[in-house]
């Protein structure tokens, strides 16, 4: 009885790539039904056109490089980027757009730096940059529910609202031009943030003085719930340990800080409040969906931590004193770019081995 | 309730720190406690393998066809890495031959086989009943002449453990009883059965390495085990501490953390900070090596798995083969896909079946495709640190995987790749499948390749240079010598005329030398003659 080598250990637990993938899109399914329910279903039409583009270009590339597709798209990874990806970018974009910038996330900043687990940026974000800065004007067109400006009541989920998502993504389902780019135009607001980096402090003044009402059908107040479903959603993540809370924890308590740093009453219209800051805006996402990607992060305890507030730091800069509306992309790029460094010099201190200090001192010295 | 138990519990055991990473895998170990230890029918041939620790061969103090009786010394360490092998059984020396061993792949070393004649015929036990009263080193004498140690795995022959705490002044004996290893009961079976003998035993080893304080750790889920020794602990100063149940937690460096709270230097041994650990296998064969003076020839071993009928501990003769253990719990060859020798964690997968239970040998896993499916195809790594986590040693082995890959020895070496125990926690959590620990022994293997490539070249240089200065040495001396040549030629006939007249005075003084003996001998048998005479007159 002779057989191969097989090596040990021969037990192992029941996690796999495709499950902590899978557990991650369970964890963003309750934000994004609460944005169909605000938003109506340009949010879906977003993931739909996003996914099905990636998983084409996955698996071109696999097949190219000479992989098996069947196995290697097992993982769910092409889709956890196009679903991320969808999310950042604005409610009804034209399909042409998301394919061009899933295109640039699964091609070039994946693929072309040897695929799952090689990448040095975030897919997702890089795509968003490439759109960022090729389309700055549809990138930060935003679509709310046209009766937010209008006073008139098509729900978001009516059969106009969703006529209008529809018309949003492929424009050339509009046969009537005339009234579908008055639609268009009428859908188009900004987000809470995009109103008080872009709109009067009067007029920011008087819009977080009135706006209570949690449960309105209401643009902000949208926002605020659709945040606090991803809260809930990452901290599920944190609780079935699929991400660790030093990365969210940094970035969200280096914005928070910062923001009651520079927070004034007076000043509220251009610092923006804490508040909006955390759930007026894509931080929480950002925190625990995008910048906790493995593979582009830190992967040291400290270096995770120190990881987040440079995120934290850049988001909060860039938001406030840069010219950009929303920085999630930027500043997870930002951090990206110091994660390998980070990982070489915050070494958590190995057993049997002399303090983390006298290891910092001897990694400064090379 | 909880609160209370632990308050109470606490008055027999000392705190406990905590460990960093580690597991919780499915035990597996309830189906082989179910029974007791049962010694084993004496096997047709024991196969008794002669390499030591450091890759040395012990020397066989008996050839084919000798007879042996049972406790018979048969073979004796060359260095301090070995420990000496007494006959198990009586029988004949069958042959000396190469066999397979489980530690390496497809590879042979050479082994007594004895051919069991089931007479089980043995040398008088040898009891020391005035223990007490040895020094340490006679106690450690007497544990090496009997073949103690080396049963907890790692094959350190146990009296070169005392010897080295003996010089490093040793404050705590550590009896180590946290069995941690999925599948592995060996240690769990030995406590519940024979605590008072292991106390004992605990209490010679603690003699004979002079510690200052001996303590039994054991792992907090082994009830039945923790009870025995409870009872047999009543009326002795040695200490229990029940260890959080978790792998690796019964590590030698995870116990000296569990235990004292620091940490075993890299590199370095417990002895280092003056602690000393001994498996609890070991205390009992010290036991019964002085006690009973019965010198170390069995162990118990774990057979587990789903195609054995009855999985059980066994108390086996060193050198049974493996498959006749297997058949001897009802092995079913249709479900029966390997054989798993250790843990499921750290076991090595046979290459060959035909392998005999050595000291280290605590678990035998007949491995079904039910417990033991395929792993999955391994795939990219995605940094997730989950590695990180649960490693023992506080690696990370998401970064020693990316540089194992690219063979990047240099920051191999600054991430700590040597410090890694193989304790295959990481790959046990990678969603990936990726088995890392493999990764890791390959480097291992390639930097101390690269390490002894180094040395050879060193080596080589060294005889290149030594050449090259011989060489050069001898074109000298023989232009000296040409020259001295030359010169002599000019002076030959006046040495030679020398040389010439002074051979005659050598052989002229040779002659009268002889002559003179003569003489002298003539004169002495006169002489002795004489005495003769003079004697027999009186």
């Amino acid at each position: 009885m002779t057989r191969l080598a097989i090596t040990s250990p021969r037990q192992t637990n029941a996690r796999s790539v495709s499950r902590l993938m899978a557990i991650l899109l369970f964890c963003l399914s309750p934000g994004i039904l609460l944005s169909c329910w605000f938003f109506g279903i340009g949010i879906l039409l977003n993931i739909l056109i996003a996914t099905v583009s990636a998983l084409a270009f996955e698996a071109i590339c696999l097949i190219f490089r000479g992989k098996n597709p069947k196995v290697q798209m097992k993982d769910l990874s092409a889709v956890v980027t196009a679903v991320l990806f969808a999310l950042s970018i604005p409610i009804g974009m034209p399909w042409i757009f998301i394919v061009a910038g899933i295109g640039f996330a699964i091609l070039i900043s994946k693929h072309a730096y040897g695929g799952l687990g090689q990448n040095p940026f975030n897919p997702a974000m890089t795509g968003y940059l490439f759109l960022l800065l090729s389309f700055p004007l549809t990138m930060t067109t935003w679509h709310v529910p046209i009766h937010d400006l209008t006073g008139s009541s098509i729900s978001p989920l009516s059969i106009e609202g969703i006529r209008q998502s529809l018309v949003a993504s492929f424009p050339f389902l509009a046969f009537d031009s005339n009234i579908s780019t008055a639609l268009i135009d009428g859908m188009a607001m900004a987000t809470p943030l995009t109103e008080y980096k872009l709109a009067s402090p009067n007029a920011l003044a008087s819009a977080l003085s009135t706006d209570t009402s949690l449960w309105s059908r209401d643009a902000s107040t949208g926002w605020e719930m659709v945040n606090i479903a991803y809260l809930l959603g990452g901290l599920t993540l944190l609780g079935l340990g699929v991400i660790r809370w030093h990365i969210p924890l940094a970035i969200i308590g280096t914005v928070a800080l910062l923001s009651l740093a520079f927070y004034s009453s007076t000043s509220a219209a251009i610092t923006g409040t804490p508040y909006m800051h955390l759930f007026g805006s894509a931080t929480i996402l950002g925190a625990f969906f995008i910048a906790t990607d493995p593979v582009s992060a830190a992967t040291t305890p400290s270096g995770r931590l120190i990881y987040g507030v440079i995120i934290g730091v850049s988001l909060y800069s860039i938001r406030v004193w840069g010219s950009y509306l929303d920085a999630v992309a930027i500043a997870v790029v930002f951090g990206n770019f110091w994660a390998p460094m980070l990982d070489h010099f915050f070494k958590p201190t190995s057993y049997g081995h002399k303090s983390k200090f006298s290891q910092l001192v001897k990694g400064l010295r090379l | 309730m909880n609160f209370l138990a632990r308050l109470l519990s606490s008055q027999h055991s000392t705190a406990v720190h905590k460990t960093t990473g580690g597991i919780t895998p499915a035990h597996f170990k309830e189906h082989s406690l179910r029974s007791q230890i049962m010694p084993t029918p004496l096997p047709e041939e024991l196969w008794l393998s002669l390499k030591q620790r450091d890759g040395k061969m012990l020397e066989s103090l008996v050839s084919v066809g000798d007879r042996v009786l049972k406790n018979q010394l048969i073979a004796t360490p060359t260095t301090a890495y070995g420990a000496p092998i007494h006959a198990p059984t009586s029988g004949q020396i069958k042959e000396i031959t190469a066999k397979h061993v489980v530690n390496s792949f497809a590879e042979r070393q050479l082994h007594i086989v004895i051919a069991v004649d089931g007479q089980d015929k043995f040398e008088p036990l040898q009891p020391m009943t005035q223990y007490q009263s040895l020094s340490a080193s006679q106690l450690i004498e007497k544990l090496h002449d009997q073949g103690v140690g080396g049963l907890a795995g790692t094959d350190f022959p146990t009296p070169g453990k005392l010897n080295l705490t003996m010089q490093s002044q040793t404050q705590l004996l550590i009896i180590n009883a946290c069995e941690c290893e999925p599948f592995i009961t060996a240690d769990e079976a030995l406590v519940r059965e024979k605590a008072e003998q292991i106390v004992l035993g605990a209490e010679i080893l603690q003699q004979a390495s002079n510690a200052e304080k001996c303590i039994v750790a054991i792992a907090n889920e082994m009830s039945d085990a923790i009870q025995a020794l409870k009872l047999a602990l009543a009326n002795s100063v040695i200490e229990l501490v029940l260890i959080p149940t978790k792998y690796p937690a019964g590590g030698e460096r995870q116990i000296v953390q569990a235990v004292t709270g620091k940490e075993v230097p890299s590199g370095g041994l417990p002895s280092d900070i003056n602690v000393l650990i001994q498996n609890v296998d070991t205390a009992y064969a010290a036991y019964r090596a002085i006690v009973i003076g019965q010198p170390c020839i069995s162990r118990i071993t774990t057979l587990a798995g789903t195609p054995l009928k009855t999985p059980k501990n066994f108390e086996v003769l060193f050198g049974t083969p493996i498959p006749f253990l297997l058949e001897l719990c009802g092995n079913d060859v249709l479900t029966h896909e390997s054989t798993i020798v250790g843990g499921s964690l750290m076991g090595v997968t046979l290459f060959d079946d035909n392998v005999a239970i050595s000291r280290a040998t605590n678990c035998v896993i007949a491995a079904s495709l039910k417990w033991f499916p395929d792993l999955p195809a391994e795939l990219a790594c995605i940094r997730c640190g989950d590695c990180a986590d649960v490693c023992p040693a506080k690696l990370l082995p998401q970064q020693l995987y990316a540089f194992s890959r690219s063979q990047d020895s240099e920051n191999l070496e600054d991430q700590n790749l040597s410090d890694c125990i193989e304790c295959g926690a990481c790959s046990y959590v990678c969603p990936s499948n990726i088995p890392l620990v493999q990764y890791f022994r390959a480097s291992k293997a390639t930097e101390l390749a690269q390490v002894q490539q180094s040395q050879l070249s060193e080596h080589w240089q060294e005889r290149y240079q030594y050449r090259q200065y011989r060489l050069k040495k001898d074109k000298e001396e023989s232009k000296n010598r040409k020259a001295r040549l030359t010169k002599d030629r000019s002076t030959k006939t006046d040495s030679a005329d020398f040389s010439r007249s002074k051979a005659k005075a050598d052989i002229a003084a040779a002659v009268s030398r002889v002559k003179k003996r003569k003489t002298e001998s003539a004169l002495r048998k006169t002489q002795e003659a004489q005495d003769v005479t003079g004697k027999s007159q009186t």
